[in-house]
This record gives structure tokens, C-alpha cells and sequence, in this order.
């Protein structure tokens, strides 16, 4: 039981960033492997608005949010759009080199520290032979909620329906009269505010620093994969099948080794079912 | 200064190496490696091992090196025999995290973080001091040549056509009946074979290695080679190689003009640098230094404008 919650608790902190990387994916068909280097960001967003200007937690995540919506727009327009119609591994090698670039940034602002949250002290509680801090609890819960919300919005609300069209094909949704701009502008702030979600779900749980980059990009690439791209709930369920190996592999395999869950399942997911695990056959090319 | 230079010159004869071998797999057959540093490391490990740890020469050191990297590159070939493009590179990356990881933590054969001192080195007995780093640029320089008239001979024959056609479009080279699967396995093997040259030599050169030597900056920095200096071009994949190794370690001259900065400052500015360069170029520059260049084919000769083959989607 205790291992089920630590996975979820690790669930909980990539399925934001991988709903996000899959919402990217669905519409541009390119790997942003910045979402770990975004989620970072929003990691150090929030820790400066916490401890910096001593906002109080929640509103540290929504200021983390804005701040990573804002930078993937941003990045959107000057790196990626120029690009758009190159080669899926073009566009990676540019999303592996912006990664480097922001996470350089904020080595230089920040220095190579590891920070944390200024948050009351408490110990765990433990209920039924369970043990948990009360962050953990929260994590799951706003994952969770933020998840559902999500798939709401994607599933009736016209700027989803508009979202879905813009996915399956732009051009057919403009003739149609969508403003493909607009909706593509939307989702792109979305996934940059879920990035900023896991930052600080990630800052609440573990540590900010800037390795945290290369800690998220793989298991939130691996989650997205496994749900199969262009299947946003498919990447929360993904997540959840990535923390329960992560877990394992701690407790029964190696500690050192978690780092490689994430590329296995990867691996084994791509070689035995590319599609995923919800998602229908994407073309990959 | 004098000895700085040929510090330079050796690092970017590395650098050439493993630039040109990922030539071989991207620039000529569109596979997109990313897990350079794990044969790189591969080949520096193996070749310790086999001279500290068996007592072996260094020339036995560098073949154990190339075979071990060879079997681990069809290992992954065969593995991601389906994949292509960006979902090739994302399962390379996770080989190279891997071994970095198991560099990291399987002591009793890399000695871990603490790091594996190699003794043996590509040096003549009774050589003076100030001639021994001479000599070794001059090994290392002759294994760049080697290496580049073995891969730009292989590149202009029909073994480097069937490679420029599957990279355009699998389909046709499939078509005219050759084995897509196998030409790919080659390729893997071959360009790891090379990148565990390299590693080998590095590893005898600095003599330290640690699992530190072996992430992802390193394959960044090939990457740029090859960008930078025009993919499909082994000349260009050496040009690069020696362009960016100026770039980075050139960088390090500015540190004197930056004296507000802290060391891990500007190591950060380095790489910002580095990276901005390489999406710039790829936006503005996409063939690079040196373009490929294709001869028209016999059919086309006769045909005016001749066709000017280049990749402008790299």
C-alpha cells in the first residue's frame, strides 16, 4: 500500500507536464523535450515568489503557471514557430538544445543550490499503517483535480472541441472557420501552465534545482509515450504506470537505476506497441 | 599558450572522430543518435579495463573497445528496428542515461564517481616532456585522417548511396531490393565501432575518467560538429568539429572580462552560447559550413541546371 502512494504521489507531479507535452504533440507533432527544463523553470518561478516575495504557496503556483505559460508562448513563437514543417528529430535536436539553454539560465541566476519551499514543519501522519506528509496528500489532490480539468475542458467546452479539430487537421478546422491561431495560442498557455503545475507540485514533494531538467524530461516523455501520444488522459494514466515502475525499481530492483525506468518502459512501449496504450496509430515520422 | 594549442588540437581530434562517425549515422543515413556519449563512454571504460584491470597493451585496449561498442550498437539497432527519427533519438538518450548510471554505480568495474585511473599511454619510451604531448597530437591526428579517408571513401561508393537513399525515403532503396534492416545495422555498428575509437583515445589522453566525462554536453557538442559543419559532409564533420571545440574552449578566454562572474557562471554562459548557435544555425543555416555535395548521376549529366541535391529540411 505504501508503495501504491509513494507512485501515485510520483504520478501526481508528472501527469500535469505529460498532459502538456502531449497537447504539444497532438498539435505540432514535435517532442518538446524542454517540458522538463519548463517544469523546472516554473520550479524556480515559484520558489522566488515564495521565498522572494513571500507569497503564500498556492498563489507562488499560480504565479509559476503564468510565468511557464508566458515562456512556452514565448519560446513557441521564436524558436518553433519559424520551424514549423522541418522533421520531427530536427525539431527535438532544437527542443534538447532550448532545454540546455534554460537550464543554463537559471544555473546563472540561481546558482546550482538545492532550495525549497518555505513551508510549516510537519511530521508524517500515519492513518491505517500508512505514512504521509500532508504535501503529499495535497500533490495528488491538485494533480488529480487539475487532471480532471483538463479532460473537462477538452471534452465540452468549444475551445476543446475547437482544440481536437485543430489536432486531427488545421487546415480542414480554418476552412471551417476555427481561429486555428487563437486555439493554438490557447492550448499552447495551457501546456505551458501545466508545466509550471508540475514544477511546483515537484518543488512541493522533492527539491528545486536545476538538475530537476533531466529528472522530469524523461519519466514526463515516457508517461505521454506510454499513453499514447495525441490521448491527454492517456498520458495521466501513463504517469501513473511510470511512477508504480519508478517505485519498484526502487524498492525491489536498485535505487541508483530509477533514472533508466523511464527509457526502458519507452523502449518496451515503442517496440511491443507503438501506439500506446490508448492512443491509435500515429504517424511517425 | 604554446601547449594550450595542442591541448585544443588534441580534444577536437576527439571531437572529429566522434563527429564523423555520427556523420556516418545522421548526416548519411538519417538515423538520429543521441546516445553518442554512451558508446563514447563505452569505448573509454572498455579500453581502461582491458589495460589497467588485464594488463593488456593499448592497441588490444582500443579493438576491445571498438568490438564491445560495436555488439552494444547492434544491440540497440535491433532493438529500435522500427523506429525512426525523434522516437530513435529518445530511446539512444535513454541507452546513453543508462550506462551512464551504470557507470556511476557498478564500482567493482568503473570504480564509480570516484573515477578510473588509466596509466597506460599512447607514448613512445625515453621521450622528452616537452615532445610527449606533441606526439600524442600527432597519434591522434593520424587516427583522424585514417578514420576520415576510411568513412569519406565509404561515403562516396554505392555503400554511401543506398545510405543517402534511405535517408530520403526508406521506400525506394527497399524497392530496389536492399535490405533496409541490414544496411541500418552497419551503420549502427560501424558509427559505434568509431565512437569507441574515440573514447578509447580520450580515455588514454586524460587518464581520469569519471561517468561526469560521459553526458548529454558531450553529445550536444557532436551534434553542433556535425550541424555546424554540414551534415552529410565528412570534411564538414571535421571542420565543425574543429570550429566548435575553438568556440568552447575559446570561450574560456573571456573569462577575464566576466571577472563578476563565478566559474559556474560562465560555464552556464558557455553552454547558453553554444546553444543559441545551434537552433540559429539551424534556422538560418540548415546545411551548414560545408554543404553536401551528391555528383549528378551519370542519367542527370546532360540535363541543365544540374540537380543540386541539399537537404534543406535538416
Amino acid at each position: 500500500m505504501q508503495l501504491i502512494l509513494n507512485s501515485l504521489a510520483s504520478a501526481a507531479i508528472l501527469a500535469p507536464a505529460a498532459i502538456g507535452f502531449t497537447l504539444i504533440f497532438m498539435l505540432f507533432h514535435y517532442a518538446n523535450f524542454a517540458a522538463g527544463a519548463l517544469a523546472m523553470s516554473g520550479a524556480f518561478a515559484a520558489w522566488s515568489a515564495n521565498i522572494g516575495f513571500g507569497f503564500p504557496i498556492w498563489a507562488s503556483g499560480l504565479f509559476a503557471m503564468a510565468t511557464c505559460a508566458a515562456l512556452l508562448v514565448l519560446t513557441d513563437r521564436l524558436v518553433f514557430g519559424p520551424l514549423r514543417g522541418r522533421s520531427g528529430g530536427t525539431l527535438l535536436l532544437v527542443a534538447i538544445a532550448l532545454s540546455f539553454i534554460l537550464e543554463n539560465i537559471v544555473r546563472f541566476f540561481y546558482g546550482s543550490q538545492i532550495r525549497s519551499f518555505d513551508l510549516p514543519l510537519t511530521g508524517p501522519t500515519v492513518l491505517w499503517g500508512l505514512r504521509f506528509t500532508p504535501q503529499t496528500l495535497t500533490v495528488i489532490g491538485v494533480s488529480a483535480a487539475a487532471t480532471l480539468g483538463i479532460g473537462a475542458i477538452l471534452a465540452f467546452t468549444p475551445l476543446g472541441r475547437g482544440l481536437r479539430a485543430v489536432a486531427d487537421n488545421a487546415t480542414l478546422a480554418a476552412i471551417r472557420g476555427l481561429p486555428v491561431q487563437r486555439i493554438e495560442l490557447a492550448a499552447v498557455a495551457m501546456a505551458g501552465a501545466l508545466f509550471g503545475l508540475s514544477g511546483t507540485l515537484v518543488g512541493l514533494d522533492l527539491a528545486i534545482e536545476p538538475n530537476l531538467n533531466w529528472a522530469l524530461a524523461i519519466p514526463v516523455i515516457a508517461a505521454a509515450v506510454v499513453g499514447g501520444l495525441g490521448s491527454p488522459l492517456g498520458a495521466a494514466f501513463g504517469a501513473v504506470i511510470i511512477g508504480l515502475a519508478e517505485e519498484f525499481t526502487v524498492a525491489f530492483i536498485s535505487p541508483p537505476y530509477k533514472g533508466a525506468v523511464g527509457f526502458a518502459v519507452i523502449a518496451l512501449v515503442l517496440v511491443l506497441r507503438p501506439q500506446g496504450l490508448f492512443g491509435t496509430a500515429v504517424e511517425r515520422k | 599558450m604554446e601547449s594550450y594549442l595542442v591541448a585544443i588540437l588534441t580534444t577536437a581530434s576527439v571531437y572529429a572522430i566522434l563527429a564523423m562517425a555520427l556523420n556516418l549515422q545522421y548526416g548519411l543515413t538519417g538515423l538520429m543518435n543521441f546516445g553518442i556519449v554512451g558508446f563514447f563512454g563505452i569505448g573509454a571504460y572498455a579500453s581502461g579495463i582491458v589495460t589497467e584491470t588485464l594488463g593488456q597493451p593499448m592497441v588490444v585496449g582500443t579493438l576491445a573497445a571498438m568490438v564491445v561498442a560495436g555488439v552494444a550498437g547492434a544491440l540497440i539497432s535491433l532493438l529500435s528496428l522500427r523506429l525512426s527519427g525523434d522516437f530513435l533519438a529518445i530511446v539512444t538518450l535513454g541507452f546513453a542515461e543508462a550506462m551512464r548510471l551504470a557507470f556511476n554505480n557498478e564500482d567493482w568495474l568503473t570504480r564509480g564517481p570516484r573515477g578510473f585511473l588509466i596509466m597506460t599511454r599512447p607514448v613512445l619510451d625515453g621521450l622528452s616532456r616537452e615532445a610527449t604531448p606533441w606526439f600524442i597530437l600527432a597519434v591522434f591526428a593520424a587516427a583522424t585522417l585514417v578514420t576520415y579517408l576510411l568513412l569519406a571513401r565509404l561515403a562516396r561508393g554505392p555503400f554511401g548511396r543506398v545510405l543517402r537513399a534511405i535517408r530520403e525515403d526508406d521506400l525506394v532503396p527497399a524497392t530496389l531490393g536492399k535490405n533496409v534492416l541490414l544496411y541500418r545495422l552497419q551503420v549502427f555498428v560501424l558509427g559505434s565501432a568509431v565512437m569507441a575509437l574515440a573514447g578509447s583515445f580520450y580515455a588514454h589522453y586524460i587518464q581520469t575518467i569519471t561517468p561526469q566525462n560521459f553526458t548529454t554536453p558531450v553529445a550536444i557538442l557532436v551534434w553542433m560538429s556535425v550541424i555546424v559543419g554540414g551534415a552529410g559532409n565528412m570534411a564538414g564533420a571535421v571542420v565543425g568539429a574543429l570550429v566548435i571545440t575553438f568556440i568552447y574552449e575559446g570561450t574560456r578566454f573571456l573569462a577575464p572580462w566576466l571577472s563578476g562572474l563565478d566559474p559556474t557562471q560562465i560555464s552556464s554562459l558557455r553552454f547558453v552560447i553554444i546553444g543559441v548557435l545551434l537552433i540559429a544555425m539551424i534556422r538560418f543555416r540548415p546545411e551548414g559550413i560545408l554543404p553536401e555535395r551528391v555528383a549528378p548521376s551519370r542519367r542527370d549529366a546532360d540535363k541543365s541546371p544540374p540537380p543540386q541535391t541539399r537537404r534543406g529540411t535538416t
